[in-house]
């Protein structure tokens, strides 16, 4: 009973990647693959200082003057009058005000929940070190990941009970003995579990991959590798921040994801616009009508950040996120997931003819 | 046995459009229902409604089930072949039984294999690079291989030319049907599914028009073909309906004694065809 269950969830899933093999497996890899490429000639011409390698010493320079490719920003500012941090913590703080300034109070609220910032008893232990930690670089490629991650998620939900009421195949899914709770289950699984998955795990083998390189290039520019490079990384920091975050997040953006296939349930031409018009005009008409964010505060709590094309450090387990939850925006937004999933069902059930 | 399909008050209406109305039947086990009307008759609202896809009022029992809440359960028991269009064309053949295999506790792969093996279809084609007669078989090789008690078919041969149209019913008579299984099956191509209806039911404007088994409309009813001065007498007779043939008149009587007409011409039973023209305003 237990086996046919899971082949039945299995066959689930796996129709799901199968319409969407390309953007749900092969993307991740061909993009890892294309990293690796550009790593592996930057080894090849390591002798000869091509602009890769430049690019990666500079890297590990900046990292040493404290200047992290991934710009952490110190919310807490409690943490930094009382830090007992180097300099080079302070350079990064300068420049993130500057960042900050411009902007309203309520637009950062909700990075608090995202934001990870090391913590600082990690610092000093590798601030000794020749090289800064490397951890920055590899997140820089995580984010990189998960960026297109987002991109593709959007997209497979937006056409996920859509596509097949448009070509009519939504007629033989329904000649099949699947509920349509089983059908949006497994359509939000993918997305905020599966698909993550995938990514994240390619996005680690690619950093394994990197680290391997990496190594190698330090070795042929005659560097200890175990020295230079091994030794700069925090190896359970990154698998924390890295797995860890994506658990956060998958909380946080499930009603995004819910709305997003809400969207492609009831659009009968553009689930793009059905999900994007009618919020995008809340917007416009609260701030015009009452000149309050309330909507865009909401939208934007339970939104991965970087989307608004702020600095990406953010998708990452907070150590501190237990302490400064908004519970409220968290459950709100999980109860209007819920309520979201039901209407899908019921539009999926009985409106399904586009 | 109980009926498969036990329908009482059935209702949809879509505004002021009545699309099936009060609709009262049952389909006993067993039987071939032939379920035919003009366009906007309302047949694809009611297959629809039995097969849970949309709201209906009314009482309705499919398989003991109401199709309303258990449309996942009752299709475990129930098949259905809208038309050819609606198979997933990205997929590949073998993905889409694989699929079946994990989600249909009644489907035996094999079986769809072996039949599949008779075919031109190979297992690795996808199902949008397959003509519209492949498509067909592939549907009916999943149909025939799941151990299901009703199948519902709608226009199932709608664009596909006469050999596949024909092959398609030979296959669902000669490896599908058995007493055991019932079967519904609505199209425009009356003539060729007469040979294996055992019911008929007519609907037009979302009423039930007329709902016989074959053998009542041998036995009530009769088509008369007369020429010349017999085809004047024999239409004063109250009757159906009336076609021009070559000389004369066919025409249709319901519950007319066969020994009173049989000096105007030849009698014979009509066909479902020429019955549902007849009834359906064909009267002229």
């Amino acid at each position: 009973m237990t086996s046919t269950r899971s082949l039945r969830l299995f066959t689930l899933v796996q129709k799901e990647l199968q319409e969407n093999r390309l953007s749900l497996i092969w993307t991740p890899l061909v993009v890892a693959a294309a990293l690796c490429l550009l790593m592996l000639l930057s080894v090849m011409f390591a002798s000869r200082i091509t602009a890769m390698s430049d690019t990666f010493l500079e890297v590990i320079m900046a990292e040493e003057m404290g200047i992290s490719p991934v710009i952490t920003i110190e919310l807490d500012d409690n943490h930094t009058a009382s830090s007992p941090s180097s300099d080079s913590r302070s350079v990064t703080d300068m420049q993130v005000q500057s960042v900050e300034e411009p902007l309203a109070e309520e637009e950062w609220d909700f990075s608090r929940e995202w934001r990870f910032e090391p913590e600082l008893r990690d610092k000093p232990a590798y601030e000794a070190e020749q090289v800064g930690s490397l951890n920055p670089v590899f997140h820089l490629v995580h984010s990189l990941l998960l960026i297109i991650l987002m991109l593709v998620t959007v997209s497979y939900l937006l056409g996920s009970l859509f596509n097949d009421r448009k070509d009519r195949s939504i007629l033989f899914w329904k000649s099949m003995p699947v509920s349509e709770w089983e059908e949006v289950l497994t359509r939000l699984g993918v997305a905020l579990v599966v698909a993550p998955g995938i990514y994240i795990a390619v996005s680690l083998l690619l950093q394994l991959a990197l680290l391997l390189l990496a190594m190698l290039l330090v070795w042929r520019m005659e560097l200890d590798p175990f020295d230079t490079v091994l030794a700069n990384v925090r190896f359970a920091d990154l698998l924390l921040r890295q797995v860890g975050g994506w658990v956060m997040t998958a909380l946080w953006v499930a009603p995004v994801y819910a709305w997003l296939m809400l969207a492609s349930a009831w659009a009968r031409r553009s689930p793009f616009m059905v999900a994007f018009a009618p919020v995008i005009a809340l917007m416009l008409v609260e701030s015009l009508m009452l000149g309050s964010r309330y909507v865009f505060t909401a939208v934007s709590n339970h939104v991965p950040f970087f989307v608004g094309g702020q600095s990406s450090d953010n998708i990452y387990f907070h150590s501190m996120f237990w302490k400064q939850f908004d519970f409220v925006s968290l459950f709100a937004g999980l109860g209007f997931a819920a309520i979201l999933l039901l209407l899908c069902v019921y539009l999926r059930r009985y409106r399904f003819e586009a | 046995m109980e009926n498969i399909v036990q329908a009482r008050g059935l209702s949809r209406s879509f505004g002021d459009i009545r699309a099936v109305d009060s609709l009262e039947f049952s389909v006993p086990p067993g039987a071939v229902l032939g379920l035919i009307g003009p366009n906007g008759a309302g047949k694809t609202t009611l297959l629809r409604s039995l097969l849970g896809l949309n709201q209906f009022q009314g009482e309705l029992a499919v398989l003991g089930k109401d199709p309303r809440s258990q449309r996942a359960q009752l299709m475990e028991q129930v098949c259905f072949i809208a038309d050819t269009a609606v198979l997933p064309g990205w997929m590949r053949v073998e993905q889409l039984l694989d699929y079946v295999t994990g989600v249909h506790p009644g489907f035996a792969r094999e079986q769809a294999e072996a039949f599949l093996r008779d075919t031109e279809v190979k297992p690795s084609r996808r199902i949008r690079d397959l003509s519209k007669g492949m498509v067909v078989q592939v549907h009916l090789a999943l149909v025939m291989a799941i151990d299901a008690r009703l199948l519902i078919l709608d226009e199932p041969t709608l664009g596909l030319d006469i050999l596949v149209r024909k092959r398609f019913y030979e296959q669902l008579i000669e490896d599908y049907f058995d007493q055991q299984r019932t079967i519904i099956i609505s199209t425009h191509q009356v003539d060729e599914v007469q040979h294996i209806l055992t019911d008929v039911m007519f609907l037009n404007h979302g009423r039930l028009v007329l709902s016989r088994s074959m053998e009542e409309i041998e036995k009530q009813f009769v088509q008369l073909n007369a020429v010349g001065e017999n085809a004047v007498k024999a239409l004063g007779v109250p009757h159906l309906g009336a076609q021009s043939i070559l000389g004369g008149k066919a025409i249709i009587y319901e519950g007319v004694e066969r020994a009173a007409l049989a000096p105007l011409g030849e009698l014979r039973t009509p066909s479902v065809a020429d019955l549902f023209v007849a009834m359906m305003g064909g009267e002229k």
